[in-house]
């Protein structure tokens, strides 16, 4: 009985806790104010893992098509340069005022500091996840409310060999023929 | 006069604000974020060095052959015919130098004095 009164104690706690953290305001949830080491790996660890676990059966088409490098290209160019940059590019407003910062899609995957991106099939399914889901409180969207599996996929092609992309053979890519009638409605 | 007063420092203190809030808004060239609809440059695509096996190298000989005939397409000059015989191309507004005949060659080459003259006799 006395196990059970002090848990209930702690539970009571516990919450106590958790509704004065929530409601003095101390928690600072401004962008550009850093997490702490602690709190940034806890989330980073967390993000990671449950990305890795959902994506983990996703099975990668062919991407070789040119066609989806154009289709790719196109998208990327509408949706996701502000962010995540293209070739000769080093920042925007975007990828410096996000918190946490969008990565550079420019870079090749090895470049990248901390979390590892595996071989090119796991990069894909990765990629293909988050492009679909989004991330919670990132600022990256759910394209797959939006947009069918052949759309991202094509996104997905595209990423795989941007970063090798000179900033010309990314303006062939991306550009989009004014008098050409493609879905722009984005 | 205290009314007035009150009013002109209630318009200040909406004004001032808003006017510091505007100017910071441009502190940066609005140009970043105005999205251009523009063509493949595909002038400065290097053949040479491109390897036609790679699937960027086809996706731009596909982009830059497609742009190339959409344009080609819309100099069409089969389809000149009726709409210069019908009256709807307005002539007047091509007296004023603009146009650069050193860049039409070979395309209107075809036609001979009699035939453009033809044509206009038409109007």
């Amino acid at each position: 009985m006395k196990i059970l009164k002090l848990m209930l104690l702690l539970v009571v706690l516990g919450i106590a806790a958790v509704a004065t953290v929530m409601y003095s305001g101390i928690v600072n949830v401004a962008a550009d104010e850093p997490h702490s080491d602690l709190v940034y790996w806890l989330l980073e660890e967390t993000r990671e893992t449950s990305i890795k676990k959902a994506a983990e059966d996703i099975k990668v088409p062919d991407l070789a098509d040119p066609e989806l490098l154009l289709s790719g290209g196109v998208d990327y160019n509408f949706m996701c340069v502000s962010c995540h940059l293209q070739p000769g590019q080093k920042e925007s407003d975007m990828s410096v005022g996000l918190y946490p910062a969008p990565p550079n899609l420019t870079l090749a995957a090895e470049s990248h500091e901390g979390h590892e991106h595996g071989d090119d099939a796991q990069s894909a399914r990765k990629n293909f996840w988050v492009i679909k889901h989004g991330i919670k409180a990132s600022g990256m969207p759910a394209w797959g409310k939006t947009h069918d599996d052949k759309r991202i996929w094509a996104m997905v092609a595209f990423l795989q060999r941007l970063p090798e992309l000179t900033a010309d053979q990314y303006q062939i890519l991306t550009a989009l023929d004014p008098n050409d009638n493609q879905e722009m409605a984005h | 006069m205290k009314t007035l007063t009150k009013t002109v420092t209630k318009i200040a203190l909406v004004l001032i604000p808003a006017i510091t809030l505007s100017m910071t808004a441009t502190a940066h060239d609005p140009k970043l974020h105005v999205k251009k609809v523009e063509k493949a440059d595909c002038s400065k695509m290097d053949n040479s060095k491109m390897d036609m096996k790679d699937p960027v190298a086809l996706a731009m000989m596909k982009k830059c052959m497609k742009q190339a005939e959409t344009s080609s397409a819309k100099m069409d000059h089969s389809k000149m015919g009726d709409k210069m015989m019908d009256g709807k191309m307005d002539h007047s507004k091509m007296m004023d130098g603009k146009m650069d005949h050193s860049k039409m060659g070979g395309k209107m080459d075809s036609k001979t004095d009699d035939s453009k003259k033809d044509e206009h006799d038409n109007h």
